[in-house]
């Protein structure tokens, strides 16, 4: 059986490839975009040995 | 790894190929310029005063990730390989963004500039920072190489100056502007040659599709040139521990890449950060299917016309030369030179951060100011740039087995200690210092072997990186570790 002219095992690992890479933007599609979950924004100040203390 | 022939003299100059690539240096050029006024102090040169926002942030590492590897390294890929690298390469690759989507946070809130800093604090060591730091200036330096070879040999043959000429003019304009704009310079044209990309690597398939007879005329013509073109592991390309290896070393590059952690500590908050991994692994994963059957589509129409090539990586120049009408074939090049040289100036700007950041500043005890640094930057900028032209004058690999090389380096030696140690801070420091030399030491010392025994080299050096870890840990468990926001000593 072939799928667009490809085996479906290779058809699969298309399928598979834009699944993998779509993860995060479901994730924060879902979450943060739909239910409105706000991302938690503690970052902390520039440590002594970074470039803040030289600007 | 060996010595690649390349074609270093070939026929008549395309006025009209020329005539597009120098416009496209000379605006590359005049951004670099108009970067120049905006760079005020060293923060804007290495992490754009931390104020990258979400759509600068997201197509800046569109663009960096797609590379000459990609547009010019993959269609010959699939040319010799068929759409096994979907399997061995592209899932990891892709799997690799998402995996770090959920992570990026624990890098964002340390609010630090380059992967040593975050290392040196995991640690508690200094010494952590020249260590990472040679380990990603080796990583940089050969995927320079990699770019430069990419964009000399497209170059080369659609405008038909040769090879040896077009590579230093090439290699100097991107270390020009690159010096002169650091990361304001690199994330806008990266904003610009994204977009192009993506929407003309999207044209170039559709009228191959349209060519072809539509996308399953494409594939069938396509597995009817060898049934192995249309394998998942290809015909006898990949066996399925040497697919698990292969992903995993993919999958571990985006974790480690120091131009990854620049971008993502210059975004302007956490949100952002989440935001360019979440839109850029949607864009990625579709431009990716795109381009490999942009491959399958260059390997039927090459073959079809007579054309074939034995160096795989002219499968893509030959096809714009000699295939597609000028028109369209002029598309083609604006979207592959954005994004060969999108990527080129990114490790660059990387190079000089390594140096300037994470070597002169650790040599010279913090002591530096901030003219110094910028200084330092720039310079190395300039000399890894150059010290990378030359070696892409007569380059050691291909450009996919110097991909793979450095996949195996930067996996090795740092996916499982640092991100190990991100998430389970009493991890004794020493054991992680100790995890990193290992893995960078057994894996591409493995790979250099020949990878003995059937063992893949990603699987070594990962391997060696877990015991160094787990040792380490029962060794020196007494070693006190740093705490968050502890400042590292000095030993």
């Amino acid at each position: 059986m072939s799928i667009l002219g490809m085996p479906t095992g290779m058809f699969l690992v298309f399928v598979a490839t834009l699944v993998a890479g779509s993860l995060g933007t479901a994730h924060y599609v879902i979450v943060h975009v739909i239910m409105g979950q706000p991302v938690d924004e503690t970052i902390r100040g520039e440590t002594p040995s970074e470039v803040g203390e030289n600007v | 790894m060996f010595s690649v022939p390349l074609q270093t003299g070939v026929g008549e100059v395309n006025p009209v190929y020329l005539g597009i690539f120098v416009v496209y240096l000379i605006a590359v050029l005049a951004i670099g310029g108009w970067a120049y006024l905006k760079t005020n102090d060293v923060s804007d040169y290495w992490v754009y005063g931390k104020e990258l926002g979400p759509t600068l942030a997201t197509w800046s590492y569109v663009a960096n990730f797609v590379s000459a590897v990609s547009v010019i390294g993959f269609v010959g890929s699939v040319y010799g390989g068929g759409y096994s690298i979907v399997t061995g390469i592209v899932f990891g690759l892709m799997l690799g963004i998402s995996g770090l989507y959920f992570v990026v946070h624990k890098v964002r809130e340390l609010n630090h500039i380059t992967f040593p800093d975050i290392i040196a604090e995991l640690t508690g060591r200094e010494v952590a920072r020249p260590i990472t730091g040679c380990v990603l200036l080796a990583n940089a330096w050969v995927y320079l190489i990699m770019q430069l070879v990419g964009a000399g040999l497209l170059v080369t043959t659609i405008t038909g100056v040769p090879y040896r000429y077009m590579i230093w003019v090439i290699g100097g304009v991107f270390i020009l502007y690159t010096v002169m704009g650091g990361l304001v310079s690199v994330a806008w044209t990266d904003l610009a040659q994204g977009t192009l990309m993506v929407a003309t690597v999207a044209v170039a398939l559709a009228y191959m599709v349209f060519d072809l007879g539509g996308l399953t005329s494409l594939n069938q013509q396509f597995m009817a040139l060898n049934p192995a073109n249309v394998a998942p592991l290809g015909d006898g390309t990949y066996t399925l521990i040497g697919v698990a290896a292969s992903i995993v070393a993919f999958f571990g590059t985006i974790f480690t890449s120091q131009a990854t952690v620049v971008r993502i500590n210059a975004t302007d908050s956490i949100r952002t950060a989440k935001f360019h991994l979440a839109a850029a692994g949607f864009i990625l994963s579709v431009f990716y299917v795109m381009l490999v059957m942009l491959g399958a589509g260059t390997t039927v129409a090459l073959n079809g016309a007579g054309l074939a090539v034995e160096n795989v990586d002219r499968a893509f120049p030959v096809l714009i030369m000699e295939y597609v009408p000028t028109t369209v074939g002029t598309v083609i090049i604006i979207a592959i030179m954005s994004g060969i040289l999108s990527t080129t100036d990114t490790r660059l700007h990387a190079c000089g951060v390594t140096a300037a950041h994470d070597l002169y500043d650790y040599f010279v005890d913090g002591s530096a100011d901030d003219e110094q640094l910028l200084l330092v930057s720039r310079v190395s900028t300039i000399g890894f740039g150059v010290v990378a032209t030359a070696a892409a004058v007569n380059p050691p690999g291909t450009i996919i087995s110097l991909y793979n090389w450095r996949a195996i380096l930067l996996t090795s030696a740092l996916l499982v200690p640092v991100y190990v140690a991100l998430y389970y801070r009493d991890t004794s420091g020493k054991a992680v210092l100790a995890s990193i030399v290992l893995g960078a030491v057994c894996g591409p010392g493995w790979n250099a072997l020949g990878e003995p025994f059937g063992a893949p080299a990603a699987f070594v050096g990962v391997g060696m990186a877990i015991l160094g870890l787990v040792v380490g840990r029962y060794a020196w468990q007494d070693t006190t570790s740093a705490s968050p926001g502890a400042t590292p000593s000095d030993d």
